[in-house]
């Protein structure tokens, strides 16, 4: 922990904060190209972190790298430790379906399964669980409610999952994630394709959402970044520049490749 | 410093930075007149020095719409940030230094009806002198990017509060001396009370230009002078 990029150790005293994800020295590659350069870093547990940086710098790989999301495509690895509570989920011997449950993941595309709203949510949940109607249709509720999407969709939900509105359908997937009782939600640039209206209200929501979960958000909007994170990591050619607390980032950062780029004097 | 990718955004901080040099241009030529006016009874360069205030007002204003403007529009960061709202505040502080002056360039007048004002203001003279160098100084060094001449010139306002303490005591003695004294030293206490808060003033901006310069605020505490209020009962 001591020789971690912890956000400084001011962050560490006042929120008490247990580090939920643990990176030790990870390195990514795509084929041949290496995409992730020796990061290190420790998430703290019930809070949101957020990644920024300029495109290709590799703050998506490494949110991909926390659930192995990545194995699904060929030819890429991870090598070093990504360490969940102590167990790096980079074992051989992880269970990947358990991984995902506990780290939920929300993308850029509103991603809904073409079914209805109601089996959007019960479908996640009845590959882990066996529940009753009745618990289903308390969990679809709660999950709903908590994606703040409930009073909109309560009285359709057989309608499909498709019918509603981008920033609708985002936090449907929201709710999906949070039904299954993840430890760790990433968002991977969850409003960029939002109004601002249905942004402001993801923002909203992982506000509220960080009280029970660890988020982890990749966002191009600095601002974004800004409002809704306790920390925040800067992310340049691979390699980690900078980690620490939101405020000290936005506004005086340590280090000028940073401040270049919140400023928007890259060249 | 690299430029902006939009380099309409530089062209509009560079804005705002020119209007805090004109600003602080201006100041330093309100207060030198404002004193020289005093000194040598000299009604017209006093006038002058008032209308001078409505340019620093109208400065301010505009300054206020840039910043503002900018904020809204590209949202700062950073150092950007610091500059912009640094610029803010800077410029509060330069108008009140211009309010300042403007109040000692009104009095001239009186103190010039009263017998003997020379004599009297020979003190005030000095402390003048003190307060301009600082008041061209924080300008100079922000323009030049001095972090750790804005410290030090920020302790040196503790000159000026010392300098203060001496003219209030030796005014109190004029005024003992000769009871035909007061009205014009009275006037001249006024003036010394109004340099020693524009020493104050460039205070806060040294402040302000260290922070905007280094992202860090300079310790609380500074050495502290005026020990005039402690004096006061004794009289």
């Amino acid at each position: 922990m001591s020789q971690m990029l912890s956000p400084d150790m001011t962050i560490a005293t006042e929120a008490a904060a247990k580090s939920k994800i643990e990176v030790k020295n990870l390195n990514f590659y795509y084929g041949q190209s290496k995409a992730l350069k020796d990061i290190t870093l420790s998430l703290p547990e019930r809070s949101v972190t957020a990644f920024i940086g300029p495109s290709g710098c590799g703050k998506s790989t490494l949110l991909r790298v926390f659930n192995r999301i990545y194995e699904l495509y060929p030819k890429q690895t991870a090598e070093g430790q990504v360490l969940l509570d102590g167990q790096n989920v980079l074992d051989r011997s992880q269970d990947l379906n358990l991984l995902r449950t506990k780290i939920g993941m929300v993308f850029q595309k509103p991603t809904p399964f073409p079914m209805s709203i109601y089996e959007n949510i019960a479908f996640g949940v009845r590959l882990y669980e066996k529940i009753s109607k009745a618990e289903m249709d308390g969990r679809v509720e709660q999950a709903l409610k908590r994606a703040a999407l409930w009073t909109e969709v309560k009285d359709k939900l057989n309608a499909s999952g498709l019918s509603l509105s981008g920033g609708q359908q985002q936090r449907l997937c929201i709710a999906r994630t949070v039904a299954v009782k993840p430890e760790v939600i990433l968002l991977d640039e969850p409003a960029s394709a939002l109004d601002p209206l249905s942004t402001a209200k993801i923002e909203e929501l992982i506000d509220e959402l960080q009280a029970d979960y660890t988020i982890v958000i990749v966002t191009h909007n600095m601002q974004q970044a800004a409002r809704v994170s306790k920390q925040t990591a800067f992310m340049y050619l691979g390699e980690l520049i900078e980690f620490d607390k939101t405020e000290k980032i936005f506004t005086s950062p340590r280090e000028k490749r940073t401040q270049d780029y919140i400023t928007g004097r890259f060249g | 410093m690299a430029e902006h990718t939009v380099a309409a955004f530089d062209e509009d901080l560079g804005q705002i930075s020119r209007l805090i040099s004109d600003m602080g241009d201006l100041a330093g030529s309100m207060v030198g007149g404002a004193t020289k006016a005093l000194l040598n009874s000299d009604n017209a360069l006093a006038q002058r020095v008032v209308s001078d205030d409505a340019i620093m007002d109208a400065r301010q204003r505009e300054l206020d719409d840039r910043a503002i403007t900018l904020i809204a529009k590209r949202q700062p960061m950073a150092d950007d940030l610091r500059h912009v709202v640094g610029s803010i505040r800077m410029a509060g502080d330069l108008e009140r230094i211009g309010d300042l002056a403007k109040n000692i360039a009104k009095r001239v007048g009186t103190v010039g009806l009263s017998a003997t004002p020379r004599d009297l203001s020979h003190s005030i003279d000095a402390m003048a002198q003190l307060v301009l160098i600082q008041v061209h100084g924080v300008v100079e060094e922000y323009a030049a990017g001095d972090a750790s001449a804005l410290a030090k010139l920020r302790n040196d306002d503790e000159r000026i509060d010392v300098k203060y303490t001496s003219v209030f005591r030796e005014l109190l003695t004029y005024m003992m001396e000769d009871p035909r004294n007061i009205t014009a030293c009275t006037h001249l206490l006024f003036c010394a009370k109004n340099l020693e808060r524009i020493g104050d003033h460039v205070t806060n901006i040294a402040e302000n230009a260290y922070y905007v310069l280094t992202g860090t605020q300079l310790p609380a505490n500074r050495p502290k002078q005026d020990e005039t209020a402690m004096s006061a009962p004794a009289v």
